[in-house]
């Protein structure tokens, strides 16, 4: 039992966060509580989870990709394009998530093969794939999508928005993978030490393309979530979202070093940075003051753990002086 | 490998699952709870709840502007919000949109950074009974009541153009810097001030550099792309932007550069931005518009909406008191129309 409250202390620890903040952002305003604006703000943070549920797998092999806002511009766009083209929504899905799988596993092959380090490699990219999608949506942007391409975001099961139950499938999908194929203990491995990992005769070039390309997918995902939801597409979309998305992965407990976190951490930290926001928006917290929280979050949850070992070690060394101190004095 | 197939099974088995209960449950497509009547019209003017959402807060210009809208709250007692991230981004907005609806107020007085993107959030609002009046930047027409115009993209790119004849009288090559190919109302100034270059003869002094420059309302992008330009085109006269951001900046890189008084920047810029220019003479001309008195109109518009006094019917007229009263035209667009052109006579009375 203390085995499994331990393990899962950074979840815990979420939940308890979770709650704080719900509590805090009920006193902010008394609009929080509302079925209704809950579940609206929850289908407004669906793209931001599925590109952390993207980043997830990357950070867990101790790389990291900032070119997925991008990404994402880049199928939104393909999306109303095709959209307007009068090509069906069963057919684009495919085609979109085969491109941006593919632009996240060029960026795996940079990184895995030509061994460029990822920071540098996702900067460029997230230039390059910006400029592609303001090439493909032209001056004005695109819009007049057809109703199959926006039905998504215009569509709730009870009274959850779809987009937000297609986030939960997504992110599930996800956690299994990472728990309980090749794929996912490898990612572990690699993360933990990839020149252990390579010595041991696994493919870290391939499982690092794979996944980057699930990343890109998975922000071709956000695209389509996208432009079901604000009906139209445009060159800067999502421009400045990985600030959020970065801070959702590594606030769930996922070392920005590699090698640990779970979906469900990832999960949680979406959902407390969720209420979070919501709550300063609903009170009409300024902007800046917004700004300043969710970056002082990401450096705590950067620098938490980093502080915790500090602390243990210099209690332990404290310690061992005073033994040593005890001895002789005796 | 038996362990990929397992996953493959649990994962097969979670989707399925969550299929069937999606489908046990009914799928609508009537957002839950929204047939709730809208309270606000014929609301007393002391309860109307206004809040005006800019592109995006911090930015001189908009401040400029919520000093209007607070203004307009003064005088009307109205309960007046100015809501918003600092951050430039479309998300932003639609978040801020989205948790402003759920506050209820009477009227939303917006900015649209992205006026498509924005336009579910907006639509969301009308549905719940708010009423939506854009001002500065449009949303899509269909997710708003009114569109305050500050100018019509005509009359600023002429506006901008005899700015630059102040400048340069013997006209010269003029490049253009906008904030990004997604702002639509610096596209359509590019293209009209290049339409009346081509057509108008008042304007045939000049030449155009076609390729137009992205700065996206940064000061320091624009002070490199200024500088860029100039040694691009030696024989350049005169940039031209409708970013009030850029159009200083650009202006200060001449100067910078030592060429204050040969080649000249102008356009949109706020005249505190720009005093110290002309006054020393390196500088003729800039335009705008007055910020706070848009901002007054649109909150007055709005306020007016909410309280049932006026519809957003073509021909409608909106007594806005010293401010004016305007006339609502095609498309429920209201042009203010009210070109500023701040020169080394005037520079000094205005205080924004």
């Amino acid at each position: 039992m203390t085995r499994a409250l331990r393990s899962y202390s950074a979840e815990l620890l979420l939940v308890v966060l979770i709650v704080l903040a719900a509590i805090w952002s009920s006193q902010l305003s008394p609009y929080f509580l509302d079925t209704n604006n809950l579940m609206n703000s929850a289908a407004f943070f669906v793209v931001f989870g599925l590109m952390a549920f993207g980043l997830f797998p990357i950070v867990v092999q101790g790389e990291i990709d900032i070119s997925l806002a991008s990404t994402l511009a880049v199928a939104s766009v393909l999306f109303a394009k095709l959209s307007v083209a009068g090509v069906p929504v069963l057919v684009a899905l495919p085609v979109v998530l085969a491109t941006t799988a593919a632009l996240g596993a060029i960026n795996g092959l940079l990184v895995a093969y030509a061994g460029l380090p990822s920071l540098a490699v996702t900067l460029g990219t997230l230039g390059a794939y910006r400029g592609v999608a303001y090439l493909l949506a032209g001056d004005a942007g695109v819009t007049g999508l057809t109703k199959d391409y926006t039905f998504l975001g215009m569509s709730w099961i009870g009274v959850v928005p779809s987009t937000v139950v297609l986030f939960l499938i997504a992110a599930l999908v996800i956690g299994v993978v990472m728990e309980t194929t090749k794929f996912g203990r490898y990612s572990y491995a690699i993360g933990a030490n990839p020149d252990a990992s390579r010595s041991a005769s696994v493919p870290v070039r391939q499982l690092r393309v794979g996944a980057y390309a699930i990343a890109g997918a998975m922000a071709g995902l956000a695209g389509f979530v996208w432009v079901n939801q604000y009906q139209s597409a445009r060159g800067d979309n999502a421009d400045g979202a990985i600030l959020f998305v970065l801070t959702a992965v590594v606030l769930g407990g996922v070392s920005i070093k590699g090698g640990s976190g779970r979906a469900l951490g990832v999960l949680l930290s979406t959902l407390l940075l969720a209420t979070i926001q919501t709550g300063m928006k609903l009170a009409n917290v300024p902007g800046t003051s917004q700004t300043l929280v969710i970056g002082l979050l990401l450096i705590a949850s950067i620098g938490g753990p980093q502080l915790v070992s500090l602390i243990r070690t210099s209690v332990l060394r404290l310690r061992r002086s005073a033994q040593v101190g005890g001895e002789a004095g005796a | 490998m038996s362990s990929s197939t397992r996953s493959i099974r649990i994962i097969g088995a979670a989707v399925a699952a969550t299929l069937v209960a999606t489908s046990l449950a009914a799928c609508t497509t009537t957002p839950p709870g929204t047939s709730a009547a809208p309270a606000s019209s014929g609301a007393s003017a002391a309860a109307t709840k206004v809040f005006m959402s800019p592109k995006f807060t911090g930015l001189a210009y908009f401040e400029v502007a919520r000093k209007g809208g607070e203004q307009a709250a003064a005088d009307l007692g109205l309960d007046f919000k100015y809501i918003g991230s600092d951050k430039a981004e479309a998300t932003e907005q639609i978040a801020t949109l989205t948790n402003a609806v759920a506050q209820k107020p009477n009227a939303l007085v917006v900015s649209a950074i992205d006026g498509d993107a924005v336009a579910p959030a907006l639509r969301t609002a009308r549905a719940a009974g708010i009423k939506v009046v854009t001002y500065d930047a449009d949303a899509a027409a269909d997710a708003r009541d009114l569109f305050v115009n500050q100018l019509s993209y005509e009359l600023a790119a002429t506006t901008m153009l005899d700015a630059a004849l102040l400048n340069s009288p013997d006209g010269g090559l003029v490049a253009f810097i906008s904030a990004s190919p997604t702002a639509p109302n610096h596209t359509a100034h590019v293209k009209f001030m290049k339409q009346a270059i081509d057509t108008n003869p008042k304007y045939s002094k000049f030449k155009y550099v076609d390729t137009v420059q992205f700065a996206a309302d940064d000061a320091q992008k624009s002070q490199d792309i200024a500088l860029n330009l100039m040694q691009a085109h030696p024989d350049l006269k005169v940039i031209i932007s409708s970013s009030a951001v850029s159009a200083p900046a650009a202006e200060q890189a001449i100067i910078n550069a030592g060429k204050g008084g040969k080649v000249f920047a102008t356009g949109v810029a706020l005249p505190s931005s720009v005093k110290d220019f002309i006054k020393s003479g390196n500088s003729k001309a800039f335009m705008m518009w007055d910020p706070a008195e848009l901002g007054y109109v649109a909150t007055v518009a709005a306020a007016q909406l909410a309280q049932g006094k006026i519809t957003a019917a073509k021909g409608t007229k909106i007594d806005c008191g010293k401010a004016g009263t305007y006339e609502v035209g095609d498309n429920g667009e209201v042009l203010y129309n009210k070109p500023l052109m701040f020169t080394a006579d005037n520079i000094d009375k205005y205080n924004f």
